[in-house]
């Protein structure tokens, strides 16, 4: 008979040494997100003392299929599909070609690090206050350029498409440093040898990029791609700071929000909570991450047994 | 592995049962109809709970209290509250008021996650309004309603600072089940345009009474390189409420216009629906200056007052912001002529603004209800109302600012505006909704026709769903 922990009342003192660690995760977030699934099938508004009814499926029917609101959460997921598309593929090669950049051996690199990881450590507010500066559509920074070319935007206040556009390109300033710190990571990874060899063999530098960089980067270009779909399938407070609850912008985490917020009408009266609804709103968000996230994760995983089995 | 699973599972079932532990009723009854009320406010529905006990022991009275204000970001208003808090203090030495200022736009969700978590005691609440009518099929009742449904607001009823207010005010914007959960603090005007009388005067613009007029007037300023018209279109909602004339000169009973449209004896794609979408058009896009989009509701009265712009659109409540940026400015304040038949001009749409609610499990019950008395002393309140530009509630205030001058011609055809009476049916689409920012530049349309079709059949799927 084998023992996995040893034996008598030893045995318990592993379940008892992770146990405070497990409570914690279970409480803080599994706990929630369970509880997220279960207030979806109730008419729950989240005020204390308020009544909860067993609805059912009748949020995710209202959701999914009823009026036109359904046609606007439909618009909402595919614009969340669009934000993460762009903000996934710029940003990833952005932060690899700053990283390239910034690991020669030249002079003011740490400089150049620390000034493009710095708006990581900037929160969603302090980032948000920054650009609705820049922006500023009566005689901002960037209105000043654009005027010299005779033209004049509204940014975030303008066209659906136009703030929408704003958003991805802050979303981008503000995390790709982040992308750029774990290429950086992954390419000192790599040593100068494998690099020298290649050089010697002949490669030019694209080849070497191509067949030597790029392969050893894999653990790199996984994490990036990961962090960078996840992170912008999720992120909504820069649309809620910039923009607002405005039509034809609104990811569907702002949606999740707005719905169990009483944000939604534009108005600062005319609200209800509905927070059974955005728990229902919040579970088909996290389907889509779910379903994203593995898929890719399976992709990645099977490309990087590929090339560094 | 057997352990190892029990062991997963208990600790699933117990971290459920921990993140999901507030107070609420078991999930187990069929969904309640929502109360039928009489409009703006209502007055039957379900009785409320008990309310839930003081998480703390009540203070006595003489003993230091630290008093927990939440109001919202209105600048005249932060400046009175600040001035009133001190001389509160003064008069009572053992309170000490800790005020907290939200924008407008999160008042909501601040009040229901502080009221949850029993961190504050008196908070500023709009007024109650969008009760669910009889007419209205599955609406979700307004927050104010499912916070007295939850016991979370004070019954005020017998407290005898209430009757210091108009009982009308107190019926129709604090009262819900007979029972009175609010002071309301005034009315404001919203349908009007705030215009500068030294540009006006400088251009020979005459002050317009008609639609034409009005267009004539902006086409003068634009000729001049001068702006016409200003709001503060980043907090969303001013660039509607600017339009509000345009709205009710179309349909001055909101009321009405509200049933309509949930009877579907109004369309928004009808014949007078597209004038008024017509005219929305061009405030958007000629009257309105490029870059509003970007100026918060708070700047737009230093943004007129600066004299970049010939016209504010905006309510009565940015009187004083406008004084405060420059006490010389000349301006007036007229309703928005958005008819060619003056008649149809002569309303001022409006609401009851703010009111005080008081935290039914309040531990500072008795100083909660000092400061309310206090501040609905005569003499304060009347300092309160000419600070803030608000429209008296008490019957013996009067507004002696330029404002109440301005407004005072139209206050006997005040009504109160859509915005306080409408409900969205549930699965009504996201252009539902008589708003002029749908138009270029701030949204995507540029033909009214166009955007008229497209918000009624917004609005129609909503009620076909409900049916």
């Amino acid at each position: 008979m084998s023992y996995y922990f040893g034996r008598g009342n030893s045995r318990w003192i592993p379940y008892l040494l992770i146990l405070p660690g497990m409570l914690l995760y279970f409480i803080v977030a599994l706990g929630p997100s369970l509880a997220t699934a279960v207030y979806s099938f109730t008419d729950a508004t989240g005020i204390t003392g308020g009544a909860v009814h067993w609805i059912g499926l009748e949020n995710y029917r209202e959701f999914l299929t009823m009026g036109m609101a359904a046609r606007d959460n439909y618009a909402a997921l595919l614009r969340t599909l669009k934000f993460c598309f762009f903000v996934s593929i710029i940003q990833f090669a952005l932060g690899l070609f700053v990283a390239m950049l910034l690991n020669q051996r030249l002079k003011g690199t740490k400089f150049f690090r620390a000034l493009f990881f710095m708006p990581v450590i900037l929160g969603v507010t302090v980032i948000s206050l920054i650009w609705m500066l820049f922006l500023y559509p009566l005689g901002g920074p960037v209105e000043k350029v654009v005027e010299l070319f005779g033209s004049h935007l509204e940014f975030l206040g303008g066209q659906p498409n136009e703030a929408f556009a704003c958003v991805i390109f802050i979303q981008i300033w503000a995390n790709m440093g982040f992308t750029m710190v774990i290429f950086l990571a992954g390419l000192q990874t790599i040593s100068d040898e494998v690099i020298e060899a290649a050089r010697i063999d002949g490669a030019s530098g694209w080849q070497v990029f191509r067949y030597v960089t790029w392969p050893l980067l894999t653990p790199s270009v996984n994490t990036n791609l990961v962090l960078n779909i996840i992170g912008s399938l999720q992120a909504w407070q820069l649309f809620l700071i910039l923009i607002g609850y405005r039509n034809g912008t609104q990811v569907l985490g702002y949606v999740v929000y707005a719905q169990a917020f009483g944000q939604v009408s534009g108005s600062t009266t005319a609200n209800s909570f509905r927070q059974g609804y955005g728990a229902a709103a919040s579970i088909v968000l996290f389907v889509l991450v779910l379903v994203i996230g593995l898929t890719t994760d399976y992709f990645l995983r099977r490309r990087e047994e590929r090339l560094l089995a | 592995m057997r352990k190892l699973t029990f062991v997963l599972s208990v600790l699933i079932l117990a971290s459920l049962v921990l993140a999901a532990c507030t107070p609420a009723a078991a999930p187990t009854e069929p969904p309640a109809p929502a109360a039928a009320t009489s409009a703006p406010a209502s007055s039957s529905g379900s009785e409320p709970t008990q309310a839930p006990a003081p998480t703390e022991p009540p203070a006595a009275a003489d003993e230091p209290v630290t008093l927990r204000v939440l109001i919202h970001q209105n600048p005249p208003l932060v400046d009175f509250m600040t001035k009133f808090n001190e001389d509160f203090q003064a008069k009572y030495p053992n309170i000490t008021v800790d005020m907290t200022v939200v924008n407008a736009n999160d008042l909501s969700t601040t009040t229901q996650t502080r009221l949850s978590a029993g961190d504050i005691d008196v908070i500023d609440m709009f007024a109650f309004s969008n009760s669910a009518q009889p007419y209205m099929k599955n609406v979700t009742p307004p927050i104010w309603q499912t916070l007295i449904d939850a016991g979370q607001l004070m019954d005020l009823s017998d407290q005898p600072f209430v009757k210091n207010y108009d009982p009308a005010a107190i019926k129709d914007a604090g009262t819900y089940n007979g029972k009175v959960y609010e002071i309301n603090l005034g009315r404001v005007g919203f349908s009007g345009i705030y215009y500068n009388k030294t540009l006006f005067e400088q251009y020979s613009v005459k002050v317009p009474t008609t639609w034409s007029e009005l267009v004539a007037a902006c086409q003068t300023f634009k000729d001049n390189d001068i702006p016409c018209m200003t709001a503060g279109g980043k907090d969303g909602w001013p660039i509607f409420v600017g339009a509000y004339g345009i709205l009710g000169a179309a349909y001055p009973d909101q009321a009405a216009l509200t049933q309509g449209l949930w009877e579907g004896t109004i369309k928004w794609n009808d014949d007078k629906s597209l004038d008024m979408w017509e005219r929305m058009k061009v405030y958007a896009q000629d009257m309105m200056e490029p870059g509003a989009s970007g100026i918060a509701g708070d700047a737009a009265p230093g943004r007129f007052a600066s004299g970049a712009v010939a016209m504010f659109s905006g309510g009565t409540w940015y009187a004083a912001a406008i004084e405060a940026t420059d006490p010389e400015m000349q301006w007036g304040y007229i309703p928005f002529p958005a008819s060619d038949n003056p008649d149809d001009n002569k309303y001022m749409f409006g609401k009851y603004d703010q009111g005080w609610v008081v935290a039914a499990n309040t531990p500072n019950k008795d100083a909660s209800l000092k400061y309310l008395a206090e501040f609905s002393d005569p003499a304060n309140y009347q300092t309160f109302a000419n600070a803030v530009g608000f429209i008296p509630t008490q019957p013996g205030a009067t507004l002696d600012t330029q404002i109440g001058k301005e407004v005072a011609p139209y206050l006997e055809n005040f009504r109160i505006g859509y915005e306080l009476y409408w409900v969205a049916p549930k699965g009504a689409g996201q252009y539902a909704n008589p708003w002029a920012s749908y138009f270029k530049p701030f949204g995507t349309f540029d033909d009214a026709k166009t955007l008229a079709d497209q918000v009624q059949a917004d609005l129609q799927a909503g009620l076909d769903a409900n049916q």
